[in-house]
């Protein structure tokens, strides 16, 4: 009844129902009663019996005799006291003896070996179960984390190419000082262009090489749409010179073309490095180089790097 | 307490021999008696005994010395001509009989037996099977104790009743004796002994009863605890007691008999008394373990015999199985595979017989055939398998077993105070019953046991001495029985394996209730009657308060019913009939009054005329209603010795069933269960175990309320032998164990507070009409 309170209140906002000592109408009782019967007539089924003997057998039997015994009470005129044992020298029995039901006709030692045989496949299984477990979530884990990296690699790649190129455009700048910026700029830039891939620092040759891929696939496909039958590499051998210098094809795509189909050991030996060795490598170099940490994300004004906790992302945290 | 001896000797004898003065029957035995005064052959009354003797008189055991004799001094009464005991010439029976026994281990230390017997008042004797010990050692007592010389006895205890009558007999055969003269036996309802006994086997149990009426047992001169190492209740109540004996009596000498050699315990027990052993007559015997437990043991156990038909050598097998259906279901398919064997595999011959506690004796005697001849001269030798319960374990001894199959188990009792049952489950054997059994296969000659579970099962699944009877059973025929000979500190009494307090309590409280201890724990004077019963209290009691409703006659015949084996015989082949047989002896309110029918069909006129035809054809165990038929005599003498009237309620009247089952129910109110709702299930009062009636039942379905004889304990829970009942009689008859109060929330205790208010109701009625 308690429950069935409960389970009316749970909707309710109020704490007290005023309606709660309600009679239960002769209805209610009847249909109350039919249920109670219900429950009380269904016939068991052989297997529940059993189980409700059973565990009626274990209830009893785990239950000791306590002092409200008659028993116990004469006793306790000769001086038992609970948890004493009988007779005239220690060390006697305290408890009944065990009842153990045998229910089948299994041999000395079967049921054991069936428990042991159990235990070990659980054991075995659950220890599965566990390194499965263990390492899914290891490589799901080693999986993100390389994700991380490679981003951070990828960054790496773009603060030291920045660094580069400004600790260049420096340099430059220092050589021909009165020239104008937009110009400086525009050399500078071109210059870089035009550079062959392979004097790029390998540390982020890979970045510059998939930005030119990225380029050339842009291009050709804005040519594509364009030049609609025509590959943007096609050489119409009849095309007119000037048309050519129009349409602004110049010929630099070859060597773009060249480069990037060349073979690259030293930026293929880069890239096979782990992704942490590579990360370490761009890092230092950075450090070495432009005194600056990627961590603290700062260029530090000397090679002493004061303030800066270390080398490792660990030490920064 | 021994170093006294000696100087009271001389004092003993004079006192004795002023007993035996005394005419008290005993000058039958011309031949000693008349010592007092001297060599009998001077005695002119005896002259005659001893005119054809001349000068060399035999040796007369009054002439030595007693407790001072030796060997010699007892082979050469021994030799004859006359009985040393009766004066009678020695057969030629006798002398055979005594060569094989003078081969037996024991005779060769019977000198170092002496010794020891004689220095200590308590000796611990370590015999193994074989060794002769229960024929022997009682009798090299008897040369030596001369205790029908000190008119006082020499009991040896048995656990077993047959043992005690059928080693009684080869005793009194190997002594040259009559059985029940020299050499007596005294059992449960049955006394084989005269005043002439010197020599009395007894179950321990009978011992037992005798100290309830002679606290010191004066009667005898020496106790010899015989097969110690069963640990049976009776011999465990009997040490305790007889510890205590030992003290007050520096006179009586105790021996403790045992077969295994873990016999140190006693020793410990007895202060440390002295100890001999002696080997038995045994080969060796080969063990063997199956590789992995097996599934069904008794499947591997048939297996593992006919293996043994087909591939061994000549020589008998033994195999332990739990029970009676067990075993007859064995036997029937050994046999059947057996004949196959022979068909296609030009087997030998091989018998099967089964072995059980219930089998009649007939029966039982088959297992000593011999086994059987080849088919054809010259052929495969034929053997005989003995399909046994554990009683081949040690009472029985059978020669020619060479293989012995072990499975492991055993049927034994159980007892739980808790739920208060007691009851016969299939239990691992202890590890010294596992090496009991092997050394059955060497009795002949060196033999193999096949224990059908591993090595490693033995040595970690078995324990090592099997429980004693004292912490399986329910004691409070026990505890009443202490009571009885005067013991009141039950709490410290000191046993050599102490039982759980809560066995103790819960056999208090039954006797609270009963009314035979008081709630100080003393004994009430119904409890005194009670305890005058060989009987289970509930039963006593039972009897005892059977004359308050009118039906002594008929409870007396019931009681004997109840301590009696199974009445009713129902072969595997003939249930049908066996049931149909059954049913007309029916009474619908319940198995007790059937029970009681039975019987009285059986007194009978026309039963009476042939009585084991008309048993058979009613599928009756003639055995165990002739034997009710002596326990009831038995009773019937203590009920006039006690002064209990012996009445019937007419039978014409209405209520002469319904007087014998309120009778029944001031015993058995503790043992009662209620109808749980609807449906076949029972639920025992106060226990709330939830029972089956058992199937054997005649009772129908539509009775709430029984009272029950047994509880078993199998896979699933029955009630055995059951009888309706009405509730207002248990509370009428039981108001103390049915007060309402000590019953918790629950259908039985709805159910007696109607029962209350209809009682109450029907009063105010009666009171209103007057």
């Amino acid at each position: 009844m308690g429950n069935s309170d409960e389970e009316d209140d749970y909707m309710s906002m109020f704490i007290a129902e005023p309606t709660k000592p309600q009679q239960e109408t002769s209805i209610q009782r009847r249909a109350r009663k039919e249920r109670e019967a219900e429950i009380r007539g269904r016939v068991k089924s052989k297997a529940e019996k059993q189980a409700d003997e059973a565990a009626a057998r274990e209830a009893a039997l785990a239950k000791s005799l306590d002092s409200s015994n008659k028993g116990f009470k004469m006793m306790e005129k000769l001086g038992f006291k609970p948890g004493d044992t009988l007779g005239a020298t220690k060390h006697a029995r305290a408890e009944p003896i065990h009842l153990v039901i045998k229910e089948d006709r299994g041999g000395i030692g079967l049921d054991t070996e069936k428990k042991r045989k159990f235990r070990e496949q659980v054991e075995h299984e659950a220890k599965r179960v566990k390194a499965d477990e263990g390492e899914y979530r290891e490589r799901i884990r080693l999986e993100r984390e390389e994700k991380r990296r490679e981003g951070q690699i990828l960054n790496a790649q773009k603060v030291a190419e920045r660094l580069d190129n400004e600790a260049k455009d420096v340099a430059v700048l220092g050589e021909v000082s009165n020239t104008e910026p937009e110009a400086q700029g525009k050399s500078s830039d071109t210059q870089r262009a035009s550079e062959p891939s392979q004097s790029i620092n390998v540390l982020w040759r890979g970045l510059v090489r998939r930005r030119l891929e990225k380029e050339r696939e842009r291009r050709m496909r804005y040519d594509l749409t364009q030049s609609l039958s025509r590959l943007p590499t096609y050489e119409d051998p009849d095309e007119d010179e000037n048309y050519r210098l129009a349409l602004g094809k110049e010929n630099k795509w070859s060597s773009l073309e060249e480069e990037l189909e060349e073979e690259d050991p030293e930026l293929d030996e880069f890239n096979g490095l782990p992704s942490d060795q590579r990360l370490g490598r761009l890092v230092l170099y950075m450090r070495d180089t432009h005194h600056y940490c990627f961590w603290c994300k700062y260029q530090y004004p000397d090679g002493s790097m004061d303030g800066c906790p270390g080398t490792t992302e660990d030490d920064h945290d | 307490m021994a170093d006294r001896r000696p100087d009271l000797e001389d004092n003993y004898r004079v006192k004795r021999q002023k007993v035996v003065e005394e005419p008290l029957g005993k000058m039958r035995q011309n031949g000693f008696v008349a010592d007092v005064k001297g060599d009998p052959s001077k005695n002119p009354y005896l002259a005659h005994h001893y005119q054809n003797e001349a000068s060399s008189s035999p040796p007369q055991l009054q002439n030595n010395k007693r407790h001072a004799t030796t060997s010699k001094d007892a082979e050469l009464m021994e030799n004859g001509p006359l009985n040393a005991f009766t004066g009678k010439p020695l057969s030629q029976q006798y002398m055979s009989i005594l060569k094989t026994r003078r081969d037996l281990p024991v005779h060769a230390q019977r000198d170092e037996f002496l010794q020891l017997y004689q220095k200590s008042q308590i000796l611990v004797f370590v015999g193994e099977t074989g060794s002769g010990k229960t024929t022997q050692i009682p009798q090299f007592v008897l040369f030596d104790d001369v205790p029908h010389l000190h008119n006082q006895m020499v009991a040896c205890t048995q656990p077993r009743r047959v043992a005690a009558m059928s080693v009684a007999q080869r005793v009194a055969q190997e002594m040259d004796v009559t059985l029940g003269e020299e050499v007596g036996y005294s059992i449960r309802f049955e006394d084989k002994t005269s005043p002439k006994t010197m020599l009395k086997y007894m179950t321990d149990g009978m011992l037992l009863r005798e100290a309830m009426h002679d606290n010191d047992l004066s009667r005898y001169s020496t106790i010899i605890l015989d097969e110690a190492h069963e640990r049976t209740l009776a011999t465990d109540i009997l040490m305790g007691l007889l510890k205590e004996v030992v003290l007050r009596r520096p006179d009586l000498k105790l021996i403790i008999m045992s077969a295994t050699l873990d016999a140190t315990k006693f020793q410990r027990y007895f202060h440390d008394a002295p100890l001999l052993a002696v080997p038995g007559r045994t080969h060796p015997v080969e063990i063997f373990y199956t590789p992995e437990p097996e599934r069904d043991y008794v499947e591997a156990a048939i297996r593992t015999v006919l293996q043994i038909h087909a591939s061994e050598p000549e020589g008998d097998i033994l195999l332990f199985l739990t029970g009676e259906e067990e075993i007859e279901d064995a036997c029937r398919k050994i046999s059947l595979e057996a004949d196959e064997m022979i068909r296609e595999a030009d087997a030998g011959p091989l018998k099967v017989y089964p072995l059980y506690g219930t089998l009649p004796p007939q029966q039982q005697q088959r297992i000593f055939d011999p086994a059987p001849p080849p088919r054809t001269p010259g052929g495969r030798p034929g053997r005989k398998c003995i399909v046994s319960t554990n009683i081949a374990e040690t009472s029985l001894t059978i020669d020619g077993i060479v293989y012995v199959v072990d499975p492991g188990f055993s049927k034994q009792k159980v007892y739980n105070p808790r739920i208060r049952v007691e009851s016969l489950l299939v239990s691992p054997i202890s590890k010294a019953s596992a090496q009991q059994r092997a050394g059955r296969a060497g009795r002949t000659r060196p033999g193999k046991c096949f224990r059908l579970y591993t090595e490693g099962a033995f040595k970690k699944e078995l324990i090592e001495q099997t429980y004693p009877e004292i912490l399986r059973s329910n004691l409070a025929s026990t505890v009443l029985e202490l009571k009885k000979l005067g013991i009141d500190d039950l709490v410290h009494f000191d046993l050599m394996d102490p039982p759980a307090p809560e066995t103790l309590m819960r056999a208090l409280e039954e006797l609270n209730y009963l009314a035979c201890l008081d709630d100080e724990g003393d004994l009430t004077t119904l409890g005194r009657l009670a305890s005058e019963f060989p009987l289970d209290p509930a039963l006593a009691v039972m009897l005892i308060s059977s004359p308050e409703f009118y039906c002594s006659n008929e409870i007396l015949s019931l009681t004997a019913l109840l301590s009696v084996p199974q009445l009713f015989v129902r072969p595997a082949s003939q249930r049908k009939r066996a049931d149909e047989m059954k049913d007309l002896f029916a009474h619908p309110d319940g198995d007790h009054l059937t029970m009681l029918n039975v019987y009285h069909a059986f007194k009978g006129d026309e039963a009476q005329k042939n009585p084991k035809q008309w048993c058979h054809d009613h599928f009756l165990s003639f055995r165990a209603l002739t034997q009710a038929d002596n326990v009831r005599l038995q009773l019937k003498r203590i009920m006039e010795r006690s002064e209990l009237e012996l009445m019937s309620t007419s039978f014409e009247d209405k209520k002469y069933y319904e007087n014998i089952r309120r009778a029944l129910v001031s015993g058995f109110f503790m043992q009662v269960a209620k109808r749980d709702g609807s449906g076949k299930t029972y639920v025992t009062v106060k226990d709330d175990q939830s029972v089956l009636l058992h199937p054997s039942t005649v009772l129908g379905q539509d009775s709430e309320w029984v009272v029950y004889n047994e509880f078993v304990l199998t896979t699933k829970n029955y009630i055995r032998t059951v009888t309706a009942v009405k509730p207002e009689w248990l509370l009428d008859i039981a108001p103390t164990y049915y007060d309402i109060d000590s019953f918790k929330k629950g259908e039985i205790r709805t159910a007696l507070q109607r029962t209350i208010d209809k009682i109450r109701r029907k009063e105010a009625i009666k009171g209103g009409r007057k």
